[in-house]
C-alpha cells in the first residue's frame, strides 16, 4: 500500500487511545492526547504542529491521575478539557483546567474543574460538551464504566453532556462557582423498555437541543430540552458516529463489523451511502470540518483511510470514477490498531491519528484535495 | 496504298497528292501517309534531302546514280509543268465566277412591276368575296332557328318517352343505359318539372326508384361479381346516392369479420401450448388460412368498388396484423420454444403475403418486420428472465423443500443451471436462426444483436440477482434468534453464490463466448463504434469480483457470529472481580463450534488448496508453546518489578519478530477461508480484551482459554504463523490490561486442560 507516509510522528510513552484537536487555540494547530496506562502515572500530552509544519513539538506534558480513556479539547477556551478516566474499579468523568505554562516543560499538575459526579452506573463516558468553564472544579465517583463526556461542538454554550452506560446527563457548568449541576438525566431504560447499554454519542452542531446516542442496537435521537427519544435508527454495534459539521441532518456511523454508514436523518430508514470500511473493526469516523464529504476513518486493522463520499454536496458531479471508489488513500504506516483520528480545525488538511501503542503521526491531506 | 493497289500513273498521282495537301491542311490526311516512313520516298513532308543523298550514294553504283540523276531531273521538270498548269485552271475558274454574278444582276431588275400586279389582282378577289357572304347571310340564319326547333321537339319526345325507356331498361337490366337518359334528363326535370312534365317527371322518378333498389342489391350482395358491384357502385354514385353511408357500411361489415378472424388466432395458439403437432397439417392452421383468404378478397373486392377506401383499408389490415402481433407478444412471455415462434410467425407471414398481394400500398411487409422484431426482442428477453428465474429458484427453491438438501447439491445444481441453461438458449436461438423464413432471416443481423445483447443483459441482472439473494440474508441476520436456522441456509447460500460467480467467470463465460463466436457473429447492426454487444470481459470482470465480494461477505457473517460470542462473553462479567479458573470457560466451545460450522460449509464447496505443511513440533505439550522469550522473560516477571520499558519491550519484540500479516488477501480455499475467519476473530478477541481490565484471576482465566485454543486454531487454519501471533497479542493484551499480571504456572494450566479435553 502507500506505506512511504509523509506523516509527521510523535511517540508517546504508554499506550493510548485518544486525540482531539484543540479548536479554541486560533494561533497554532495543535492536539491534545492522554495515554492509557493500568498501573504507569499517565500523561496529557499538548502537541503543537510547527509552523513550518514538519515537527510536533510537545508544548505540555501533564500528569493525569488515572488512565484516560477518552479526552476531548473545550470548543472555546484551549486550556480546558474533558477526561474519561478509569481507575481499574471505577470510570469518572471530569473537566481539567492546563495551568498556564511559564516556558517549562515539567510536568506541572493539572487543574481539575470539575468532575462529573453522581453517575452512579456504569459510565462510559467518551464525551463532554462545556461552555464557560474557568477554575470549576467536579469529581465524581463512578462505578460504571463512563462512555463519553460531549462538548457543543461550537460557539459557547455551558452545558455538558456525559453518557454513561444506563443514562444520559445533561451538565450546566457554572465556571464562577466551580460547579457542575446535572440538571437533567435520562435513563435509557425508560424509553426502550428493555436494557440497552448505552456506549456513546454525538452533539448534533446545527441544533443545540439534538444528541445522538448509540446502544447495542440502534441509534437514539434524543431531544436534550425535553430529555425524550425523538427517533432511532436500527443498526446494531455502532461504534462511533459524527454529525456532518458542514451539512445539516447527514450523520456518519462506524460499526464493528460493517463499515461506515452515511444518513439522512429525514430518511432514516436507509443508509445515503455505505463504505466498505475497514478489514477488521472500523473503530472511528471524523467528517472534516471544511471540507464536504471528506471523511477518515481509523481501524483495528492498523489503517487510517481516507473517504471521499459521493453523496455529499448536491452541486457536486457525481462522475463515475469517483463514485466507484470513494477510498481516497489508505495510511497504512501504524504497528497497532488505530482507535483514534481528529482533524485539526485551524488547517483542516491536517489530521493527527494515534495508534494505539502510542504514536501520534500527523498527515496532511492536500494532494488529495487538489483532486477534488 | 495507292502505289501498291492501284497501278496509277506516277503523273496523276502525284497531282493528286499535291490538290489534297493543297486543301486540307494537315498532312497526316495525305493518302500516302502509310510510306512516309522509308527514308528513300521523295514525296514527304518529312523528306530529308542530304539523308536521302547519303543512301543513295551508298546503296547504287555509279550507272545507278547517274541512271537516277537522269530520272530526277526529268522529274523535277516535270514538277514545274504541272505548278504552271494547276495556276492557270484557277485563273479560270476566278474568272467563269466573275462572269456569273454579273449575270445574275442584270436578271433581278424586272420583278418589282410583277409584283405591283399581283397585289391588284388579290384585293378584287377579296371585295367579291364579301359580297357573297353578305347575299347569303339570312338564309343561313333562317335554317338554323328550324334547326334548334327540331332538336327542341326531339328532347321533349325523349322526356314523353322516358318512363317507358327506363322501363324496358330495368327489364332487360341495362341499369346503365338508364342512368345515363335519366342524367340526360335531370336538368329538364329541374327545370319544368312542377309545370309541364310532372306526370312524366314522377313516373320517371318512380323508375329510377326501382333501378337504385336494384342497385344497391346488387351491390350488397356477394354472389355478383365484383365488376358488377362496382359498376354499380359507380352509377349510384351518379345518382348523386349517398355512397358513402353505404361504403361505411360495408366497412363495418368486414372489421367485424376481423374481429371473428383474430377470435380464430387466439383459440389457435393455445393450442399450440399444447402440442406443435397441430400446426402441421393441422385443420386449424387451413381453417385460418381460408379465413384470411377470404378477408384478402373481400379487400381486392371493396378496394375495386370503392377506390378512395384505400385507406380505411389499410388501416383494418394493419390493425388484423397488430393484433396478431399482440396476441403473439401475449404467448412470448410463457415458456415456449423458437420452433412454436417461428412457426406462429410463420402463420403470420402467409397472411401477410397474402395481404400484400391485395393491398401493397399498406406496406405489411414493412410493418410486419418491424413488429416481429419487436416480438423476436421480446421473446429473447424473456427467454433470458424464465432463465434467470429458473437459476434464482434452483439455488433458493429446492432449500426449502429437502432439509438436508446439502451445499455441494446446491452448488452442482446451480452450476448446471447456469451452464445447461445457456447452452440451451444458444441452441434455441440457433433454430431461429436457421430459419428460413422471410422475417426471420431479414432480422437475422438483428437477432445476433439481440442475443448478444440479451446475455450481457441477463448476466448483469443475474449479478443484481445474486446481489439481491445475499441482502435478503443480512437483512433476515438483523432479526432475531428464530432467524438462526435459514440464517445458516444463508451463510451457504452467500458461499454457493461466490463459487456460482467464480464458476461463471471462469467456466460458463468462455463456453457461452466460444458458443456465440461460432454461432452467432457477424450482427453489427448495431455499428461499429459500440463494438460487439457482449463483452465477455465485462461479465468476468463483474463476476470476479462478485466471486469475491460474496466470500468476504461470507467470512464478514461468519466472523459477525463469533463476534457476539465473544461480545457476550467479555461484556458480561467483572472481570476486576473474577474468581480464580477452574475451567477452561464455555465460550471456547462455542467459539469451535462456530469455526467448524464453517468448516464445514466451505469443506463442501471449496476445493482444497495446497497447505503449507509446518505442523508445529509443540505437539501436546501446552506448556512449551512457541512464545518469545522476552515476552515469557516479562509475564515472569514479579509485577513489582515491572519496568515502565514494559512497552517498549512490546515493541522491541515486535521488531524481532517478523511482522505477521494478518489481513491477507482470501483465496478460493478451504483454508484460506477458513483462517481468515480464525484470524478476524483472534483480531476481535485481542480487541475485546484491551477494552477490559482485569484482575489477576481475570488474566489467568484468559491465558487458560487462549491456551486451549492454540492447538485447535492451528489445526484449523493454515497460517499457524499468524494464528501464534495472534494468539500471543491476545495474552499480552490482557497482561497490559492486568492489574497484576501473573501467569498460571505451566502443570496447573496443563492439568485444567487435560481436565477439559477429558470432559469434551
Amino acid at each position: 500500500m502507500q506505506g512511504a507516509s509523509s506523516g509527521i510522528g510523535y511517540g508517546l510513552k504508554y499506550q493510548a487511545r485518544c486525540i482531539s484537536d484543540v479548536s479554541a487555540d486560533t494561533d497554532h494547530t495543535s492536539f491534545l492526547t492522554g495515554t492509557l496506562s493500568l498501573k504507569e502515572e499517565n500523561e496529557v500530552h499538548l502537541i503543537r504542529l510547527s509552523s513550518g509544519g514538519t515537527e510536533l513539538i510537545c508544548e505540555g506534558l501533564f500528569s493525569h491521575p488515572n488512565e484516560i480513556w477518552d479526552l476531548r479539547s473545550c470548543p472555546f477556551d484551549q486550556r480546558i478539557f474533558s477526561s474519561v478516566y478509569s481507575s481499574g474499579e471505577s470510570f469518572g468523568a471530569a473537566v481539567w483546567q492546563i495551568p498556564e505554562l511559564y516556558g517549562q516543560l515539567n510536568s506541572p499538575q493539572l487543574e481539575k474543574i470539575a468532575s462529573l459526579d453522581s453517575h452512579e452506573g456504569k459510565i462510559n463516558c467518551k464525551t463532554v460538551l462545556v461552555l464557560e468553564l474557568h477554575r470549576l472544579l467536579v469529581t465524581s465517583k463512578l462505578q460504571y464504566p463512563t462512555e463519553c463526556v460531549i462538548w457543543w461542538p461550537s460557539g459557547k454554550q455551558d452545558k455538558l453532556i456525559s453518557i454513561d452506560q444506563e443514562k444520559i446527563l445533561l451538565w450546566n457548568i457554572d465556571c464562577s462557582k466551580k460547579i457542575a449541576q446535572a440538571y437533567l438525566q435520562v435513563q435509557s431504560q425508560e424509553s426502550t423498555g428493555m436494557l440497552h447499554y448505552l456506549s456513546g454519542g454525538a452533539w448534533d452542531p446545527h441544533d443545540v437541543n439534538a444528541l445522538a446516542a448509540t446502544c447495542e442496537s440502534s441509534v437514539q435521537f434524543w431531544d436534550i430540552r425535553t430529555m425524550k427519544k425523538t427517533n432511532s435508527i436500527e443498526c446494531t454495534h455502532v461504534h462511533d458516529l459524527e454529525y456532518d459539521a458542514k451539512k445539516n441532518h447527514i450523520l456518519v456511523t462506524a460499526e464493528y463489523e460493517s463499515g461506515i454508514h452515511i444518513w439522512d436523518l429525514r430518511m432514516p430508514r436507509v443508509p445515503m451511502q455505505e463504505l466498505p470500511g475497514h478489514a477488521h473493526w472500523t473503530w472511528t469516523v471524523r467528517c472534516n470540518p471544511q471540507y464536504d464529504g471528506l471523511i477518515l476513518s481509523a481501524g483495528t486493522d492498523s489503517t487510517v483511510n481516507l473517504w471521499l463520499s459521493s453523496s455529499s454536496g448536491d452541486g457536486m458531479v457525481e462522475s463515475p470514477t469517483r463514485r466507484s471508489n470513494p477510498l481516497l488513500n489508505t495510511y497504512s504506516d501504524y504497528e497497532d490498531s488505530v482507535y483514534s483520528v481528529a482533524w485539526s480545525s485551524r488547517e483542516p488538511w491536517i489530521f493527527a491519528s494515534l495508534s494505539y501503542d502510542g504514536r501520534v503521526v500527523v498527515e496532511s491531506v492536500k494532494s488529495y484535495l487538489s483532486r477534488k | 496504298m495507292a502505289a501498291n493497289d492501284v497501278p496509277l500513273d506516277d503523273k496523276a498521282k502525284r497531282m493528286r497528292d499535291l490538290l489534297s495537301s493543297f486543301y486540307s491542311p494537315d498532312p497526316s490526311m495525305s493518302s500516302s501517309s502509310p510510306k512516309l516512313a522509308s527514308l528513300d520516298s521523295i514525296n514527304t513532308a518529312s523528306f530529308d534531302a542530304n539523308q536521302y543523298m547519303n543512301l543513295l550514294v551508298q546503296k547504287s553504283n555509279l550507272e545507278v546514280l547517274l541512271k537516277r540523276h537522269v530520272e530526277m531531273a526529268a522529274e523535277i521538270k516535270n514538277l514545274d509543268t504541272d505548278l504552271q498548269m494547276l495556276v492557270y485552271e484557277n485563273y479560270n475558274k476566278f474568272i467563269s465566277a466573275t462572269d456569273t454574278i454579273k449575270r445574275m444582276k442584270s436578271n433581278i431588275v424586272g420583278m418589282e412591276t410583277n409584283m405591283e400586279q399581283l397585289l391588284e389582282k388579290i384585293t378584287s378577289v377579296q371585295s367579291r368575296s364579301d359580297g357573297v357572304n353578305t347575299s347569303l347571310f339570312e338564309k343561313r340564319e333562317h335554317i338554323e332557328k328550324l334547326h334548334r326547333t327540331r332538336n327542341l321537339l326531339r328532347k321533349v319526345q325523349f322526356i314523353y318517352d322516358l318512363p317507358a325507356r327506363l322501363g324496358k331498361c330495368i327489364k332487360s337490366e341495362a341499369y346503365a343505359d338508364a342512368v345515363k337518359f335519366y342524367t340526360g334528363a335531370m336538368p329538364i326535370f329541374r327545370t319544368y318539372g312542377d309545370s309541364s312534365f310532372q306526370d312524366c317527371k314522377r313516373a320517371s322518378e318512380e323508375a329510377m326508384q326501382t333501378i337504385i333498389r336494384n342497385l344497391q342489391g346488387k351491390l350488397f350482395s356477394d354472389s355478383e361479381s365484383i365488376q358488377s358491384r362496382a359498376e354499380a357502385a359507380v352509377l349510384l354514385k351518379q345518382l348523386d346516392f349517398p355512397v358513402d353511408s353505404l361504403k361505411v357500411k360495408l366497412l363495418e361489415k368486414l372489421e367485424q369479420s376481423l374481429a371473428d378472424l383474430e377470435l380464430k388466432i387466439e383459440k389457435l395458439e393455445p393450442a399450440g401450448e399444447d402440442s406443435s403437432n397441430l400446426y402441421q397439417g393441422g385443420s386449424l392452421v387451413d381453417n385460418h388460412e381460408d379465413s384470411v383468404w377470404e378477408f384478402s378478397e373481400a379487400v381486392r373486392a371493396y378496394l375495386v368498388i370503392f377506390p378512395d377506401s384505400k385507406n380505411q383499408l389499410i388501416s383494418l389490415s394493419r390493425d388484423l396484423l397488430s393484433r396478431h402481433f399482440e396476441a403473439l407478444q401475449q404467448y412470448v412471455h410463457e415458456r415456449i420454444s423458437s420452433a412454436d415462434l417461428v412457426n406462429i410467425l410463420k402463420i403470420i407471414w402467409t397472411d401477410v403475403l397474402l395481404l400484400d398481394n391485395v393491398l401493397e400500398e399498406a406496406g405489411l411487409p414493412v410493418v410486419s418486420l418491424e413488429a416481429a422484431q419487436v416480438v423476436v426482442k421480446k421473446y429473447i428477453s424473456s427467454k433470458f428472465s424464465i432463465f434467470q428465474q429458473d437459476i434464482s429458484d434452483s439455488l433458493v427453491g429446492p432449500k426449502e423443500r429437502v432439509e438436508e438438501y446439502t451445499l455441494q447439491v446446491a452448488l452442482e445444481t446451480g452450476k448446471k443451471t447456469v451452464l445447461q441453461g445457456s447452452m440451451d438458449a444458444l441452441l434455441d436461438f440457433r433454430l431461429l436462426l436457421d430459419d428460413k423464413l422471410e422475417p426471420v432471416v431479414n432480422l437475422r443481423d438483428l437477432i445476433i444483436d439481440y442475443v448478444q445483447e440479451g446475455f450481457q443483459g441477463f448476466f448483469r441482472t443475474l449479478y443484481d440477482c445474486f446481489v439481491l439473494l445475499s441482502e435478503k440474508k443480512s437483512a433476515s441476520e438483523q432479526g432475531l434468534k428464530e432467524m438462526a436456522q435459514s440464517d445458516k441456509a444463508l451463510t451457504g447460500l452467500v458461499l454457493v453464490l461466490s463459487q456460482i460467480s467464480v464458476f461463471i467467470e471462469q467456466g460458463a463465460i468462455p463456453r457461452i463466448t466460444e458458443e456465440i463466436a461460432s454461432s452467432f457473429s457477424g450482427g453489427g447492426a448495431r455499428g461499429y463504434e459500440y463494438g460487439p454487444a457482449f463483452v465477455p470481459g465485462e461479465i468476468c470482470r463483474r463476476f470476479r469480483s462478485a466471486g469475491d465480494k460474496f466470500i468476504n461477505l461470507y467470512i464478514k457473517m461468519r466472523t459477525q457470529r463469533i463476534s457476539v460470542i465473544l461480545r457476550k462473553r467479555f461484556m458480561t462479567p467483572n472481570w476486576i472481580k473474577h474468581k480464580e479458573p477452574r475451567d477452561v470457560h464455555m465460550f471456547v466451545d462455542l467459539l469451535l463450534r462456530e469455526l467448524e460450522a464453517a468448516g464445514s460449509e466451505v469443506k463442501q464447496i471449496l476445493p482444497q488448496g495446497i497447505r503449507k505443511h509446518r505442523h508445529s513440533d509443540s505437539n501436546g505439550s501446552t506448556a512449551s508453546s512457541r512464545s518469545n522469550p522476552l515476552r515469557d522473560d516479562r509475564l515472569g516477571r514479579s509485577n513489582t518489578s515491572r519496568a515502565r520499558s514494559q512497552l517498549l519491550e512490546t515493541h522491541l519484540a515486535k521488531l524481532f519478530k517478523q511482522k505477521v500479516e494478518i489481513f491477507t488477501k482470501v483465496e478460493y480455499t478451504q483454508e484460506s477461508v477458513v483462517s481468515t475467519i480464525v484470524k478476524l476473530s483472534l483480531k476481535s478477541l485481542q480487541e475485546f480484551v484491551r477494552l477490559q481490565t482485569f484482575n489477576r484471576s481475570g488474566f489467568q482465566q484468559i491465558q487458560l482459554d487462549i491456551q486451549f485454543l492454540r492447538l485447535p486454531l492451528k489445526e484449523i487454519s493454515e497460517d499457524e504463523a499468524a494464528v501464534d501471533f495472534l494468539l500471543d497479542e491476545v495474552i499480552v493484551a490482557a497482561s497490559e490490561r492486568c492489574l497484576d499480571p501473573i501467569p498460571l504456572e505451566p502443570p496447573i494450566l496443563d492439568k485444567l486442560i487435560q481436565a477439559k479435553l477429558a470432559k469434551g
